[in-house]
């Protein structure tokens, strides 16, 4: 969305003539473009000298701004997307793999809010570890409360690989650890650094074919947002807004799943319902709620929102130590 | 638009965007004095915007392993976590169910009712992060950040005395003498201990910004002790959305500060009441977001006469409780006649 100056030097036809009659109506940009009447300008342009130039200015813009926009799909482009690029990946936890049909979907923005010590970085690691060992995929983990324990990592493999309780060899355990890299970020502005490096490094495996990211993992989003959202002027909503779509970009192109943790906090009656507000609650694809029974290790989920399943299912599960 | 995502203001952004600048790429091959020319700002302002357009060159693409900077992977923390010693807290029971002790590159919360014995454990860390690493220290200073008052200095020498006592005897059992090794005097173990008195929530933020000069000076610091965090956000406070704001923004830093110079950040907290589930609960002052704010979280409660501690929220440790005694020596195991004192 260039100023119509700066296209001058790609596109000679946006003389300063044009530049002129341009801003004389008020156009300074292209998007100013897309805002004005089309009809009127062209009709002015007509009665201009020097028409024809103006005529063909003003599609040379008109040609800049198609090739701006992603290509049309129709429903059988995206139902074989769906069948060849996104599959589901097993979370490593049979309760809710049986409550999401399978598990994480990739292409899916997936919440997963719960009140403290409820059981989510514990979910969070064990998704990593079965998706390292059982899908053969990269994960990103990005953390922002240094509860990444790499330890309990190996301990998850070494259930997932080796029932028996026998110790998975160091080579394997090398290169499936390996796959899994940690950032800790403690402020949205490094998250969004980190996820536009993600970004073009991701871009530049597509170009060579070699992409096998599958998982990003954010634990959690809602210790960057809270400290930014609620002060005067909406610029921590905005941000907010921006990170899922940028998320959700990375995972509709590039075919990530993405689990995002929020907190909760205490809703009516003194039941807890997840932080970040009311417009937090469209944003996410599947939205889950986790809490767990008092000093145990069985883990209570429910399903809040889902595109394709019914909502208010719930399940329970045990990790195990 | 992507230009929303920088760390500017909001006016900036605005200028930006009017000035026809929408995304991030328009930015990357731009001068500082066209910009200023063409926003109306200032050249230093124009020059603080294009520091954070993007550069190109942050893919480290070596070696067939695209990182990105400042990752690591999962293989290589294993190793770094191998090797973290941890802060011992005097008593074994307690330090068996935390793993070795009070962790490095995290934040332990520890609560209880008063009276418990918080800022006695407090005290007996600044003095532990002193002793040589073979004893169950770090061999590092240990800064204190008072906000009630209730730093004892006398209580903290009759502590070290006890320490130094017992690495005494510890060194005559086990032989392990290093000539001049014993040269740590109890005073020593004052002098190491860098203490700041905080009295109000504003002073409270702005010394916890300050820390990450204070300590890039003071390389040697390694246990930063808060006592307690709470007390200053709890009263009088009107505006409860910019308490949850100021929270979440201060755990962010003192997140940041133990991972950045490998220190272990121990922070104390009261308690309240909380209805749920048709009765009264005791729980953690500051309610359900600053929950989130640590990585580890121990509860000190009282069972029938003695001193428990209990985990309460670990990443890696499993659920477990301990018995633990104040004694005048500091914290140490329970022995039966440690218990509380019952006014008649």
């Amino acid at each position: 969305m260039a100023s119509l100056k700066r296209l001058e030097t790609e596109f000679p036809i946006l003389d300063p003539d044009f530049q002129s009659f341009c801003a004389l109506r008020g156009i300074f940009t292209v998007q100013d473009f897309l805002i004005r009447d089309l009809q009127s300008l062209v009709a002015d342009a007509e009665q201009q000298p020097s028409s024809e130039r103006f005529m063909q200015a003003i599609n040379q813009v008109l040609y800049v701004i198609d090739g701006l926009h992603q290509p049309w799909l129709n429903g059988v482009d995206l139902m074989e997307d769906a069948q060849k690029n996104k599959h589901v990946l097993s979370t490593g936890c049979e309760g809710m793999d049986f409550l999401l049909r399978g598990g994480l979907r990739r292409g899916q923005v997936t919440e997963l809010a719960g009140p403290s010590s409820s059981g989510k970085t514990q979910f969070c690691l064990l998704t990593a570890s079965t998706v390292a060992y059982k899908h053969m995929g990269g994960v990103i983990y990005i953390d922002t409360g240094n509860s990444f324990s790499a330890k309990r990592i190996a301990r998850f493999l070494n259930q997932i690989s080796c029932p028996a309780s026998e110790e998975m060899q160091p080579r394997v355990l090398q290169e499936v650890m390996n796959s899994i890299l940690c950032h800790s970020v403690y402020d949205i502005f490094s998250m969004f650094d980190v996820l536009h490096c993600l970004e073009s490094k991701l871009k530049y495996q597509m170009c060579r074919g070699d992409n096998d990211e599958r998982l990003i993992i954010i634990d959690s989003i809602s210790s960057l947002i809270t400290p930014i959202l609620g002060s005067s002027g909406s610029q921590g909503r905005a941000l907010m807004v921006s990170a899922m779509s940028l998320l959700k970009k990375l995972a509709h192109e590039y075919n990530l799943a993405v689990l995002v943790t929020n907190h909760t906090v205490g809703g009516d009656g003194g039941i807890p319902k997840p932080a970040l507000g009311e417009s937090w609650k469209t944003l996410p694809h599947v939205r889950l709620l986790l809490s767990r029974d008092c000093g145990s290790n069985t883990y209570q989920v429910s399903l809040l929102k889902h595109p394709s399943i019914a909502s208010g299912k719930a399940a329970k599960f045990i990790i195990n130590d | 638009m992507e230009v929303g995502r920088l760390p500017i203001s909001a006016a900036l952004k605005g200028k930006l965007v009017s000035a026809g600048y929408t995304s991030l790429s328009l930015l990357s091959s731009l001068s500082p004095s066209h910009l200023a020319r063409d926003l109306n700002i200032s050249e230093n302002e124009a020059l603080d915007i294009l520091k954070h357009a993007p550069h190109d060159g942050r893919i480290d693409t070596s070696g067939g392993h695209h990182i990105i900077s400042g990752a690591q992977t999962a293989w290589d923390m294993l190793h770094e976590e191998e090797l973290l010693t941890r802060i011992t807290t005097s008593s074994v029971d307690i330090d068996n169910i935390l793993g070795g002790g009070i962790s490095c590159r995290e934040v332990t919360e520890i609560g209880g009712v008063p009276g418990i014995g918080k800022t006695q454990l407090g005290i007996q860390l600044a003095v532990n992060v002193q002793l040589p690493v073979h004893c169950g220290g770090l061999g590092g200073k240990a800064i204190y950040i008072d906000t009630e008052g209730s730093f004892m200095v006398e209580r903290v020498l009759q502590i070290a005395e006890a320490c130094w006592d017992d690495m005494l005897a510890n060194n005559a059992i086990s032989q392990n003498v290093h000539a001049g090794q014993v040269g740590m005097q109890p005073k020593d173990f004052l002098e190491n201990i860098l203490y700041f008195r905080v009295c109000s929530y504003t002073e409270q933020i702005a010394l916890i910004n300050y820390l990450d000069k204070f300590i890039s000076e003071h390389r040697d610091v390694k246990i930063v002790v808060v006592d307690s965090i709470t007390f200053h956000f709890r009263q009088d406070f009107e505006d409860m959305a910019l308490r949850t704001r100021l929270l979440s923004g201060m755990a962010l830093k003192l997140m940041k500060l133990a991972k950045k110079f490998c220190l272990a950040v121990v922070l104390l907290n009261q308690v309240t009441t909380k209805y749920a589930e048709g009765s009264f609960q005791l729980t953690l002052a500051l309610g359900d977001s600053w929950s989130h704010a640590c990585t580890n979280r121990i509860i000190l409660y009282w069972n029938g006469n003695e001193r428990y501690a209990y985990i309460d929220k670990s990443p890696s440790l499993r659920s477990a409780s301990a018995p633990y005694a104040v004694t005048a020596r500091g914290i140490r195991n329970n022995v039966s006649n440690c218990k509380r004192i019952k006014l008649m």
